[in-house]
């Protein structure tokens, strides 16, 4: 965090306004990634309780952006801040909007555990595992990575998401083959693809929190840019 | 704010919102003032240090900075108001349309009428409004009743000030409100049509909503004239200039289109100043 020298203005009001406000940031973030490695730990071992509370959660994760949404209004009404701490909070206030919306897609993929699959079809669900875990790892990385506000860890970990969409593309022809094997599987299986492309896109959000941090720090905007161009930040 | 325009909306449509000048590489017509390496001494104290910067002409243009920074000094030298101080001595040069200011040939009075001046603290002549107005062109000779009517209200309209003064144009111009008197002195400067109008934190001694009112009046000004303004308040730099240069112990140490230098600046000491941070 020393990167963001936050404690340096002269208004030590503002100090403690931004520190407020990144300290919630950190505490949504943690709480976005409980929830969806619980609702992977759920889908795993068909953890129904698990699920259950994974779906009750969600409000506090919607809880956390209102407010600090609130907040980070009240400080540029106030402080009118500029350069660094103005990128500071554009990168905040687009970030609480993608962690809230990996927070509804776990909730998604724990939806998943309370559908009745029959033992056979259990087998489907495995097939999640792994492109959960590497989404769980893009998340942590990603989170980590704002915490740090690392510019270089965010430009790196920025590639995860190409891998996590030839796994999910990959995933996709397997479930298409099962459907095309055995046609009363289907609803089962789009449950499954359901899951995958919530995954998908979280790691699409994972990305977009990574090119806020790079925004943040380098005042570059890098969406819709290529891997090539990145390389040249 | 640097963006790379996805190649798609490059080809296409362009989404900016904002142009801006390449301060660096103007064409000599955009030019309207050219600072070439300027060294100002108070004395022994060296005030300004090598100052090399071109000002655009029909934009507003900002210096920021702490106090004691230069930025005034810096605006006084345009119209040669240093000149009045003594133990002042200047090298370097400023150009206005190519021809160097400090020249010895040059008239200070005549290069005053090319670059009108307004300050801190509204300085009405003891006069009738009207009076105050046409004193420039009277002192340029202009006796002609209705060229002086003319110019009066167009100046006066041109500082948004005709519509509350309009009736008691004879009335002392003292009686007028503060952010008035501020308006009247622009209204002043703006009537002998200079080239440039420097203005010397013109609204640290009004309340906001005649902040406001001469800030809009800026807006307008640049369409006739080249402003440039010295301002304590960074949002107002950042509001009205379309340049902006920030000082620091009489440095200019970064000069580029406000929407960057707001949004992301090159140098850190300009970040720090921006954000309120200790230098």
């Amino acid at each position: 965090m020393d990167n963001l020298q936050i404690g340096r203005h002269i208004s030590g009001q503002f100090n403690e306004d931004l520190e407020r406000v990144i300290n919630n940031v950190m505490h949504m973030g943690g709480l976005v990634e409980k929830q969806l490695s619980d609702a992977l730990a759920s889908v795993e071992q068909v953890d129904v309780e698990l699920a259950k509370q994974v779906l009750s959660n969600d409000y506090q994760v919607n809880a956390y952006e209102v407010s600090i949404d609130d907040e980070c209004t009240r400080i540029i009404a106030k402080r009118q801040p500029a350069a660094g701490d103005l990128r500071l909070i554009m990168a905040i206030v687009k970030t609480i909007a993608d962690l809230e919306r990996i927070g509804d897609e776990a909730e998604k993929i724990a939806r998943v555990t309370l559908e009745n699959f029959s033992s056979s079809q259990k087998d489907l669900l495995v097939n999640l595992d792994n492109l959960g875990r590497r989404v769980l790892e893009f998340l942590q990385a990603s989170l980590d990575a704002f915490t740090r506000m690392d510019c270089d860890t965010a430009i790196k970990i920025h590639q995860m998401d190409d891998k996590i969409n030839r796994e999910y593309e990959a995933l996709i022809r397997q479930l298409m083959t099962y459907m095309m094997e055995d046609p009363r599987s289907i609803p089962q299986v789009m449950t499954v693809i359901w899951s995958a492309r919530a995954l998908e896109r979280i790691g699409d959000r994972c990305q977009n929190i990574c090119e806020y941090i790079i925004y943040f720090v380098k005042g570059k905007v890098v969406r819709h840019t290529t891997a090539e161009e990145m390389k040249n930040l | 704010m640097i963006s790379i325009i996805p190649k798609a909306l490059a080809t296409g449509s362009d989404p900016s919102f904002s142009k801006k000048l390449d301060l660096n590489n103007l064409a000599p017509e955009q030019i309207a003032l050219n600072i070439n390496e300027l060294n100002l001494y108070y004395g022994k104290k060296q005030a300004l240090n090598n100052i090399t910067m071109s000002i655009p002409k029909g934009q507003v243009t900002a210096f920021i900075g702490p106090s004691g920074c230069g930025k005034s000094t810096l605006l006084r030298c345009i119209n040669r108001m240093n000149d009045l101080v003594d133990d002042c001595h200047i090298s370097g040069e400023i150009n206005l349309h190519g021809n160097n200011i400090y020249d010895k040939h040059v008239d200070v009075a005549e290069l005053r009428r090319k670059v009108g001046m307004v300050f801190q603290r509204p300085n009405p002549f003891p006069k009738t409004i009207y009076e105050n107005v046409v004193y420039g062109l009277r002192i340029m000779g202009e006796n002609n009743r209705r060229r002086l009517d003319d110019a009066a209200e167009k100046s006066l309209r041109s500082a948004a000030l005709w519509n509350e003064v309009k009736d008691r144009l004879h009335e002392s111009a003292l009686g007028l409100s503060g952010g008035q008197q501020q308006r009247l002195v622009i209204a002043r400067a703006i009537a002998i049509q200079p080239e440039v109008l420097l203005l010397d934190e013109p609204t640290s001694a009004l309340d906001p909503i005649s902040t406001l009112v001469i800030e809009e009046l800026i807006n307008d000004l640049k369409k006739q004239f080249t402003v440039v303004i010295v301002t304590h308040n960074m949002q107002q730099a950042a509001r009205v200039s379309d340049q902006t240069a920030f000082m620091y112990m009489g440095d200019l140490i970064e000069y580029s289109d406000t929407n960057t230098l707001f949004t992301t600046p090159l140098k850190k000491k300009t970040e720090d100043y921006i954000t309120g941070r200790y230098g």
